[in-house]
């Protein structure tokens, strides 16, 4: 029990010198907060279901990122592999998106940031394997999300107006593939995890790390706290970012 | 413990969630504030303006000695009255003749210079003159309509100088379609092939429907005291090939037609004082010649060599799309005076501009002002050379201001 609690002492500190770094952090990367609350019901060994709202911050905690609910359905096919299937709706803070004249100085255009909404589907592979007190797990989730279209201010230097600017609708296909650890310690509450999960269109889109701690209470009750290093791809205009992760989930 | 714990998570999550409510927007309020300022007013301004007297030039040396029309004798006039469908003629002078039909008018005078006084009014008139004389035409309180053509066309190569009879109003209408005579020019409703001198303290408005205002082939002075309206929604509103003086005067020139210009010279163009107020509203003339795709962008003040400005004030606006203020194909120089320009058009098929000098910019006195909409207020191809001294030295986004 004495081991047990260094170790929870041992990841939380961990977890907090992280968190207590982010203003320090490179000026291309960002930092962030996900929160999530939940509620999972199991309905027997195989099917179960859960609903999660989520609020993600960025800009070093201070500006809202996203608000989502979403659900999902899980089913264990086998006893090492699990199907699940689910449905969030998303509602972004969009980032701002300035463009320059070819004279990389002058001002094109600016598109404030604005709130959109999008919606997304899922659906996923999970097979895990023990060694010891360890579960690895490997998830595989095709994921589809669709955004509609959305007339938004834009402002045209050019014009020297405002004017209205049409975001397009547009569907987009990604796969994500998650690899994890997540260690059973004896006679403690606190399961430590990591993983890194890759998202891939026809390019690597981005890479997550993270490290946290799972706790159960009364198997009722389950919080999580983790961190998390996100890393952007070539492509995308994102900064790389830095998350503290904080989640509870009622179970039933 | 484990309570503090989950108490610490929760409190913390809570108060970051919180705390997420500041924009991370670039704050370009500032910027933006400058890309909307809104362009001095400019419109058409019938105002008396006070100006310095007109002082005739008397050395017979000066280029400028037969500009005057004081400098010439005129004891040879004769009269004309335009009244409805006819005209009446009075006086005589040998070597002058004086044919009519209806009310249209054709004087062919070989006598020296001779004083045409014409008043009266014709809805279907006009007047035409030839010769190799320099002439006078006072205008005193006339009213010409040529729905064929130009209202008064002066084949002479010689001095046409247009006097508005003191506090006359004077009206010259062209026709949307000209009768054309072979190897004869009518560029507008007030042509000449030779000079144009515009003196009086009288006002005359030129409508043009057909073709230009007022157009020389040769160029136009304009002296204080004269009062000039012209509204073209044709070509040009006033226009000279060899160029443009104005000494004085209350000038306003409104034109709508699609590439056209308020005042056009192709020569060298001074200004020495009055007030000119030219409002371009025509877009962009787009047209297909010879099988090559050819565009022609309106401006406020069109000029194909030197523009000089040594005082007076110039007003010019150009709000089609694709307009200028000023367009200028060679030098500008700005010695005095104030010259303000503004081009509020779209950028659909050219870029409007207040200011485009394809030469040299060059001001070391008076009040510049130029504004663009939707582009660089000013564009200068060549050097840039403002004088020391200057009171105000402003650049923004969307307008240059420069004053001394």
């Amino acid at each position: 029990m004495a081991g047990c609690k260094r170790k929870q002492l041992t990841v939380i500190l961990l977890l907090l010198m992280l968190t207590a770094t982010f203003p320090t952090l490179s000026r291309a990367d960002d930092a962030g907060l996900i929160t999530t609350i939940g509620a999972s019901h199991k309905f027997n060994k195989k099917l179960s279901a859960g609903v999660e709202a989520e609020f993600r911050s960025r800009n070093t905690f201070r500006t809202a990122d996203r608000v989502s609910l979403g659900g999902d359905v899980s089913y264990k096919l086998l006893p090492w592999l699990k199907a699940s299937a689910g449905y969030v709706l998303l509602i972004d803070n969009n980032r701002e998106k300035i463009t320059y004249q070819d004279d990389g100085v002058s001002y094109n255009n600016w598109r404030p940031s604005y709130w959109g909404v999008r919606h997304r589907f899922n659906v996923s592979l999970t097979g895990s394997y023990k060694v010891r007190r360890v579960e690895l797990s490997l998830r595989e989730r095709w994921q589809y999300t669709y955004r509609p279209s959305k007339m938004i201010d834009n402002f045209d230097f050019d014009e020297g107006e405002w004017e209205d600017h049409e975001v397009k609708g547009k569907g987009k296909n990604l796969l994500r593939s998650r690899l994890q650890a997540e260690w059973d310690i004896p006679k403690c509450k606190f399961d430590p995890f990591a993983n890194v999960e890759f998202y891939t269109t026809d390019v690597l889109e981005k890479t997550r790390f993270s490290v946290g701690v799972n706790h159960s209470l009364k198997k009722k009750h389950e919080f999580k706290l983790y961190y998390r290093y996100q890393l952007s791809g070539k492509s995308s205009d994102e900064p790389d970012n830095h998350i503290l992760g904080l989640g509870y989930t009622y179970k039933f | 413990m484990k309570q503090l714990l989950r108490y610490s998570l929760m409190l913390t999550a809570l108060a970051l969630t919180m705390a997420s409510c500041v924009k991370d927007d670039t704050d370009l309020d500032d910027v933006i504030a400058q890309y909307q300022v809104e362009p001095v007013s400019i419109e058409l301004d019938f105002s008396d303006l006070s100006e310095v007297p007109d002082v005739p030039v008397t050395d017979e040396n000066d280029s400028a000695y037969n500009d005057y029309v004081e400098n010439s004798p005129w004891n040879k006039v004769i009269s004309i009255t335009f009244d409805g469908g006819q005209a009446i003629v009075d006086g005589s002078v040998p070597g002058v003749l004086v044919q009519h039909s209806g009310a249209h008018v054709i004087v062919s005078n070989f006598s020296g210079p001779v004083k045409f006084i014409v008043s009266g009014t014709t809805t279907d008139g006009s007047l035409k003159f030839y010769g190799d004389k320099r002439f006078q035409l006072l205008l005193n309180g006339v009213d010409i309509t040529n729905p064929h053509g130009a209202a008064i066309n002066s084949q002479s190569g010689k001095s046409m100088y247009v006097v508005l009879a003191d506090d006359t109003q004077n009206s010259l209408c062209d026709g949307p379609t000209y009768t054309m005579v072979d190897e004869e020019d009518q560029k507008a409703a007030l042509f000449s092939e030779g000079q144009i001198i515009f003196s009086g303290n009288g006002r005359l408005d030129v409508t043009a429907v057909g073709r230009g205002g007022i157009r020389s082939d040769d160029y136009i002075r304009l002296r204080p005291g004269v009062k000039i309206h012209v509204n073209s929604s044709a070509l040009d509103g006033l226009r000279a090939n060899d160029g443009i003086i104005i000494d004085g005067g209350v000038i306003n020139i409104e034109t709508t037609g699609a590439g056209a210009k308020g005042v056009r010279s192709g020569g060298p163009m001074t200004v020495n004082g009055g007030r000119l107020v030219a409002i371009s509203d025509g877009d962009t003339r787009v047209e297909t010649v010879e099988a090559v795709l050819d565009t022609a962008t309106c401006a406020a003040l069109y000029c194909d060599t030197l523009l000089t400005v040594n005082a007076g004030i110039i007003r010019l606006k150009a709000t089609g799309d694709g307009g200028k203020g000023i367009n200028a194909k060679r030098d500008v120089t700005i010695n005095g005076g104030s010259v303000e320009a503004v081009a509020s058009g779209t950028r659909k098929v050219k870029k409007p501009r207040g200011v485009k000098i394809e030469g040299n910019f060059a001001i070391s006195g008076g009040y510049f002002y130029s504004y663009s909409r939707r582009s660089d207020p000013m564009e200068v191809t060549g050097t840039t050379r403002i004088a020391p001294g200057y009171k105000t030295y402003d650049i923004q986004p969307k307008l240059i201001t420069i004053a001394y």
